[in-house]
């Protein structure tokens, strides 16, 4: 079975790959789309101000 | 002259810093003049293994944005410093950690509880969380190890240049492509696109004698927009922080955050701002200065917003 990368993906904001496999006649048999990128927001907002909030969530994608 | 050969890369990050460089607006193509693109995420689609096949030292310049927070980040961290004559810790968390840094209060099982469990909006009946190696029929899948501790770029790699920011203005970012295009970069190790004074010497807001007898909330309280927000009970890290912002956020009517780092000669920028601010509460005895500091909104992360990896605490005891 052929394998295909796709790593990172590009000219997007935050980061991604592409796994495609391809059976012996060529044809795509899977694929997988992969988010390489964890942070944490979720977890390190918890119990802030609420106007302290905005000035850090907007750093989850600045793009 | 040959081309300079220059690469742009975000490891834990938001793309801001990428935008940022972008926000040069028409200059973007004068740095596309005197510089060949070789890898930029954002914008080209250089892949990974176009880095990796690329002779030691090929590139001139990598603009390195992100904190280091897994073992991706932590491999190009090494790839890009292989691969480039100058390696520049671009922008507040490759600098010191930045807002990802926030998460060394925390490691990785509070954060995959809260992430892949707890969320509201999270439906996850079965449990999964990211492995780094998942066996697919077809074959296998990999994921970077997330680690419980995110660094600033110079924990791992020797960094030439520091541009401070979150993100780096446009107008210092020009600053500082003028000065490598030129040659004229300072000292190796030095904070470039930014000024040696601190906010405070660069803020306009009106100042009078700092004497804080309690602290405010901008969310309950309204503060007057001229005057200095420290003197008013508004927490600023102004008086801690690098200049260098044209003091966007003091005159977007909201207080400094600290996002530029210390100061020069200030190693601890948490550390200063305890320092800075015993310096101006006005109390007469231990318990009155006990009451102003509580009222303090969520000290920890108010006073070391951008640089927990890069601090003397570093890290919550794990």
């Amino acid at each position: 079975m052929r394998r295909i990368s796709i790593d990172p993906i590009t000219r997007l904001e935050g980061h991604g790959k592409i796994e495609i496999f391809l059976g012996d006649d060529g044809s795509v048999s899977n694929c997988y789309f992969q988010v390489p990128e964890l942070r944490g927001f979720e977890k390190f907002v918890e119990g802030m101000p609420i106007e302290e909030v905005p000035r850090v969530v907007s750093r989850i994608c600045g793009v | 002259m040959a081309k300079l050969k220059l690469a742009s890369y975000w490891a834990a990050a938001c793309g801001g810093c990428d935008v940022a460089i972008l926000d040069t607006h028409e200059k973007i193509l004068d740095i596309a003049a005197a510089a060949d693109i070789v890898f930029w995420p954002i914008a080209t689609d250089f892949k990974y293994a176009d880095v990796e096949a690329m002779p030691d030292g090929h590139i001139d310049v990598t603009l390195f944005h992100g904190a280091v927070r897994n073992s991706e980040n932590e491999h190009l961290a090494h790839l890009l410093r292989a691969k480039s004559k100058v390696l520049v810790a671009f922008g507040t968390c490759a600098h010191l950690g930045g807002i990802p840094g926030l998460a060394n209060l925390f490691d990785r099982k509070a954060i995959f509880k809260c992430v892949y469990h707890d969320t509201q909006s999270t439906v996850n009946p079965d449990g999964v969380e990211p492995q780094t190696k998942t066996q697919m029929p077809e074959g296998e899948l990999t994921l970077p190890e997330f680690y419980d501790t995110v660094m600033p770029l110079d924990h791992l790699v020797e960094v030439d240049y520091y541009v401070p920011g979150c993100p780096p203005t446009p107008k210092q970012i020009w600053a500082v492509v003028q000065a490598i295009v030129s040659g004229q970069l300072p000292p190796k190790g030095s904070v470039v696109g930014a000024s040696e004074k601190t906010q405070c010497d660069e803020c306009k807001l009106k100042k009078n004698e700092k004497k804080i007898t309690s602290f405010k909330r901008i969310a309950t309280a309204q503060p007057e927009h001229e005057t200095c927000y420290l003197e008013q009970g508004f927490l600023c890290l102004g008086p801690v922080t690098r200049g260098g912002c044209d003091t966007r956020c003091q005159l977007s009517g909201v207080p400094c955050r600290g996002c530029y780092g210390p100061p020069p000669g200030v190693l601890d920028q948490g550390a200063k701002a305890v320092s800075a601010i015993a310096s101006v509460i006005e109390a007469k005895d231990e318990a009155e200065i006990g009451r102003i500091l509580a009222e303090i909104p969520d000290a920890l992360r108010s006073l070391n917003r951008f640089g927990i990896p890069a601090s003397l605490l570093r890290r919550k005891t794990l």
